[in-house]
Formats: C-alpha cells, structure tokens, sequence
C-alpha cells in the first residue's frame, strides 16, 4: 500500500490535536508537512501548540511551516472553547523542535507543483481558516493540479452555525479564503457542522480513551475533558463535537460516512450572513457541484476508529 | 538628495513604461526589483512587457519577479487598453531578458522581512493592482513593518473614475486587495485621478521625448502614440495622462505634489465596489496614515520627466554606471 501524500493545514485548537495525533499513528498517510495558521488562537500559538503536539506524538520528523498570521480581510477572530492557550488547561513541555525557515504557502505552491509534474497529487486536510491554501491559489492558480482534493472542516448547511446564527467558525474567520477554495475547481469534501454534530464525545467516551492511550492518556484525557461543551440543550448530552478529527476518519474510513453533492456558496458580503455556506442541493444555481457535502457518519465507527488509532500510543514501537 | 530603495509592483502598460524608465534614469532610487501583477493586460504579458522595458533601459541587473495572474475575489477585467496586449516587436524592440524564478510575492516578502530585519524599511511604488502588495501582507506582519511607504496609483476623489463613473482602474480591478493594502496601516502616499489628470503629455511633449531620450525615448513614444490618452472632453485641452510615472516623481521631486492626510479606505461589495473614500475628519477608526495628493505642478512634472528621459541619450556605457 502507498501511503497517501497529505498536508496538514490547520489552527491547534484541541480537537485538531487529536486529529494530529490520530494522523501521527495512521501509516496510511505520508504528512508532509503541517501548516499552521491564525485561527482558534493567534499564529504564534498554532504554531507553539503544532510544535509540542508533534513532540508529543513522537513525530518531530514531521516538518511545520508558519502560515497566514491574519485572514484575508477580515479581522482575526479566535476560538471561543480551546482555554487561553488553545490547549485548554493542559501544559505540554516547551518544544524543542522548530518551524522551518520556509513559509507554509511556499512550502504549499512547492509541493503542489511537483505534485502535477510527478502525478502524486496532495490531498490537503484543512482544519482552519482556508487563508493559507486560498493564498497559495492566488498566487499560483496553476497548484490546483497538483491537489487531489480538499477534505476540510467548515461550514453549516442544514444546521445551523456555531459562531454566529448563520456561520461556522473556520468559514467565518476567512469567508474570503473559503470563497476562493470553494471557487478554485479543486474536488472538496466538506464536513460542516451537519456532519461534526453527530459524532459527539462524551464522557464516558474519555473514560475510554485514557484507558487505552498509552502515555499520552494524561494529556488526550484533559484535552477532551476539556472539551465538554456541557450543553445537553444544544448537543442531546454531554460532551464535545469531534470537529477536526473527522477530516482525519474520512480519509481513513471513508465507509462510514454519507455524502451528498452540491454546489456551494459562500458569504462574503453581508454583515448579517457573514461566512453562511450555501448549499445548491436541486441545482437552483445551474452550477455543477463543487463538493461532496457529507450528511450522515457512523458515530460508533468514528469512535471505535479512534479508539483503535489513539491505543497505538500503548504500544511500545510507538516513540 | 537621500537614496531610496524601492521596488516597483506594476502590470505594464503603457504608462508603467514611462514609471520604470524614469525610475531606472534616476541615480536617487535603487530599485531592488520589479513586481509584476496582472492587469491592464493578462500576467503573462505584463510579464513580457516588463522584461522589454528592462531590456530598453540596459538594466538586466535589476530582476523582474512574476507574481498574481488575477485579483482576490472579484473577476477578472483588464484595462481600457487591453487590446495592447504584449507590447509588439515593431513598438519595443524583442529581448531575451526572463523573469525570475522566485514568485513576486515571495520575493516582496523576503525582501521587507529582511529590511524589517535590518530597520531599514524600503518603499514599494504600486502601480497596478495591489494583488502581490495584499497577498504578502497577510503572510507575515514583517512585511508591513519593513515597508517605509506604499507610493500608490490609485483611486479617484474629486475626479471621478475613468474605469467606472466611482472607480479608478487599480483599485476596480481588486478591490478586496486594496482594502487589505489601505487598511494595513502602512503609511500611504495616494496619486489619484484627481491628481494624474492634472499633468498631461501632448503631441509636443511625445514627440520631444521620442526625439532625446534614446531607443527608450523612441519605444515609449510608439507607445504613447499607438494607445492615445488624450480626452478633450474631459480634460478640456489636448494631452493625455501618464498616471503610474507621478508615483516615481513624487519620490523624486516631493515638492511638485500637493496633498493632505487622511485615512483611507475602499467599498468592496454592491455596486459601488471600488471607490475610494477618504477620511479627512477622524470619522473612522482608520488612523490617517495616508497623504492623499490632490495637485501637481504640470510643468515641474513634465520637465523632470524630460530631464531624466534625458539620461537614456548617453552611451550604453553610461546607462550601465547608473546601476552603480
């Protein structure tokens, strides 16, 4: 089996810890590199967080790259449930491993053009704000061969958003962005707040998961306790959306999950929409689709993949 | 006169001829490379058409960088003369000088971390669109405090657009670019239309370069014939423009330019996308960290551009020691 070339691309921010350290243990991925940008918390701290998260998963031969340090237009915005670090109250030791010297949207347009020329397109996992891929696209729209597809997190279609009424976060901090990946041609799949919301982790999810993992059960366990959104209201129990970590399922798993085509729309110019993602269901639009909008996960699946992945830290040839 | 390190983003054009030649004549500026953008006509042509300039001025070691094909979000338009297309052989002479391989964007980003870095911040005269300025922006917040000033063609005030009745073409052709350069808090010098239309080359005036600026004087006067800018209806006299050149006079000769600090902005959705307002008043949270030029001296203009076009008469020899 080869292994499939992916870029990580996202904005640590607890639940794109564990799709890291879910990645991290995934042989069917080659990460080539991860690429931090503004998002749940300022750059300096994606990419402080990136950094210990790799140490922590026993993968510093995994290259960072400092993306976008803002989004496109507008100003920053910050994520709401990842504490004051974006690690919530967990403290992982000061890395010792450094960014490299080359910019994440250098390090993008690089790949991405021998990715054509080598016929061993990328598939890039955006667990943030789109700015860093959309940056790469503006500068060199020809990259778009060398991607296989875009597996993101972001958007809210028949749900409603998380951020606002209308929108979900990672749209909302960079509608521009989204609105030139959603633009650009590159086959998306989308797993939006339609998708995230059914796969909720709870707590005795977490009782599960210390158990199995190994040395990195101290952390992973506070993180997730962490994220219990503790709103039964919104979420039928406790616990947290497994936003990011799906993008990581999907790859892995596609079977357990459903997906829908549409063409999709972003909203970039009304202050009260702002970051809605518009989803073309009935060919309103006489657009074709530009993404696989994915409607309905096997949570079970997810969980049990999970458990299955993040139990490798156990094992003793795992650093 | 102090030395000034400056580069040029530009998508030549016409009038971006006549900016780079004057630059490249003026011993006062060391242009550290040439950011080219797509615009008055597709990028590959701006491209082509900014090698040949380079190749008229006998400055192949200033280095031309290849950066945005198109604008942010909005489609692409190209300008009023986009028929010009690459600039034929028969207007200025073909060349064998290539664009670099390093991305104009990179580029920019590399060359003001590094002046941040050494605190010696340098100038950037944009004379297209702002796509590269706004895609370097948002890369790194080196890049804004390694530009001293963004010297920018651009926008219409008083005067109202001559791409569309509230919009200037720069700022028309991107206007979420200019939004991210305008509000970015780096000090601003604005050449509107307001200012442009007040400084107008005739046939006299053309003719004079053609016949004493040397083979550069020769191909921007092909050029500056072949795409006439004159307007009698709305200038009310013969001549036309040479906007993007007011933006290397300025840094030239400062004291031919009138204008008054504000802050600035631009309408990006709806209709109207692409004006340009100014705040004079404090009205806005923006500080007002730009200067926005409302007069020029025409005379004072047209004999520095004169006296600098002036340069490219003397021997290949001479043109090279410029470049120092």
């Amino acid at each position: 089996m080869t292994a499939l070339p992916i870029i990580i691309d996202c904005d640590p921010g607890i639940d794109d810890t564990i799709a890291l350290l879910v990645a991290f243990v995934s042989p069917e991925f080659n990460v080539l590199g991860i690429t931090p940008v503004c998002g749940n918390q300022p750059l300096e701290r994606t990419m402080r967080n990136t950094l210990q998260i790799c140490e922590l998963g026993g993968r510093s031969d995994v290259p960072v790259y400092a993306g976008c340090f803002r989004p496109l237009l507008r100003d920053p915005i910050h994520g709401q449930f990842h504490g004051k670090t974006g690690l919530g109250n967990t403290v992982l030791p000061d890395p010792v491993k450094m960014a490299e010297e080359k910019s994440a949207v250098d390090f993008m347009i690089e790949s991405f053009e021998a990715a054509a020329v080598n016929g061993q397109r990328i598939t890039v996992c955006c667990l943030g704000p789109l700015t860093n891929i959309a940056v790469a696209l503006r500068m060199k729209p020809t990259i778009a061969h060398g991607i296989e597809r875009v597996v993101m997190m972001g958007g809210a279609y028949r749900e409603p958003g998380n951020r606002t009424m209308t929108s979900e976060f990672n749209v909302l901090a960079d509608p521009h962005a989204a609105h030139i990946v959603f633009s650009s041609g590159i086959p998306i799949v989308a797993l939006a707040l339609d998708a995230t919301h059914q796969v909720i982790l709870t707590p005795s999810h977490v009782t599960r998961f210390a158990a199995v993992s190994g040395r990195i059960s101290k952390p992973l366990s506070e993180l997730m306790a962490f994220w219990d959104r503790n709103d039964v209201r919104r979420y039928g129990s406790r616990g947290g959306p497994l936003h990011d970590p799906l993008v990581i399922a999907y790859l892995l798993a596609p079977q357990l999950f459903e997906a829908q085509k549409a063409r999709v729309f972003v909203e970039h110019e009304s202050e009260l929409c702002m970051g809605q993602t518009i989803a073309d269901w009935y060919g309103k639009s006489g657009l074709e689709p530009n993404a696989d909008i994915i409607v309905k996960v096997n949570a079970d699946g997810v969980i049990d993949l999970f458990l299955d992945r993040l139990s490798r830290y156990a094992q003793e040839h795992v650093q | 006169m102090s030395h000034q390190r400056i580069i040029i983003d530009t998508d030549p054009g016409v009038d971006d001829a006549a900016a780079i030649l004057l630059a490249l004549a003026s011993p006062e500026l060391e242009v550290l490379g040439i950011s080219v953008v797509g615009g008055n006509v597709p990028l590959e042509a701006t491209v082509a058409n900014a090698c040949k300039i380079m190749a008229l001025s006998n400055r192949a070691d200033v280095p031309i960088y290849a950066g945005a094909p198109g604008p942010l979000i909005r489609e692409q338009v190209y300008g009023k003369y986009a028929h010009i297309g690459a600039f034929s052989d028969q207007l200025v002479p073909a060349t064998d000088i290539k664009p670099e391989a390093e991305h104009a964007v990179s580029f920019l980003i590399r060359t003001t971390r590094n002046a941040a870095e050494v605190g010696d911040p340098i100038t950037i005269c944009a004379i297209g669109p702002l796509t590269n300025i706004a895609l370097a922006l948002v890369q790194h917040p080196d890049v804004a405090r390694g530009i001293k000033q963004i010297v920018s063609m651009g926008g219409a005030f008083t005067a109202l657009g001559h791409r569309t009745p509230w919009a200037e073409f720069n700022i028309y052709a991107d206007p979420h670019a200019a939004e991210i350069v305008y509000g970015s808090g780096v000090p601003l010098v604005i050449m509107p239309l307001d200012t442009t239309f007040q400084a107008l080359l005739t046939r006299q005036h053309i003719e004079g370069i053609q016949a004493a600026a040397g083979a550069p004087g020769r191909a921007l006067a092909n050029l500056l014939l072949a795409f006439d800018r004159s307007d009698i209806g709305r200038f009310g006299r013969p001549g036309g423009p040479i906007h993007d050149a007011t933006t290397i006079a300025w840094l030239l000769k400062p004291e031919l330019f009138q204008g008054r600090k504000a802050a600035i902005g631009v309408q990006v959705t709806g209709r109207t996308a692409g004006y340009t307002y100014a705040d004079y008043y404090g009205k806005t949270d923006r500080p007002p960290t730009s200067t926005i030029m409302h007069s020029v001296d025409e005379q004072g203009f047209i004999d520095l551009l004169f006296e600098r076009l002036n340069v490219y008469s003397r021997s290949n020899d001479d043109l090279r020691a410029l470049g120092g």
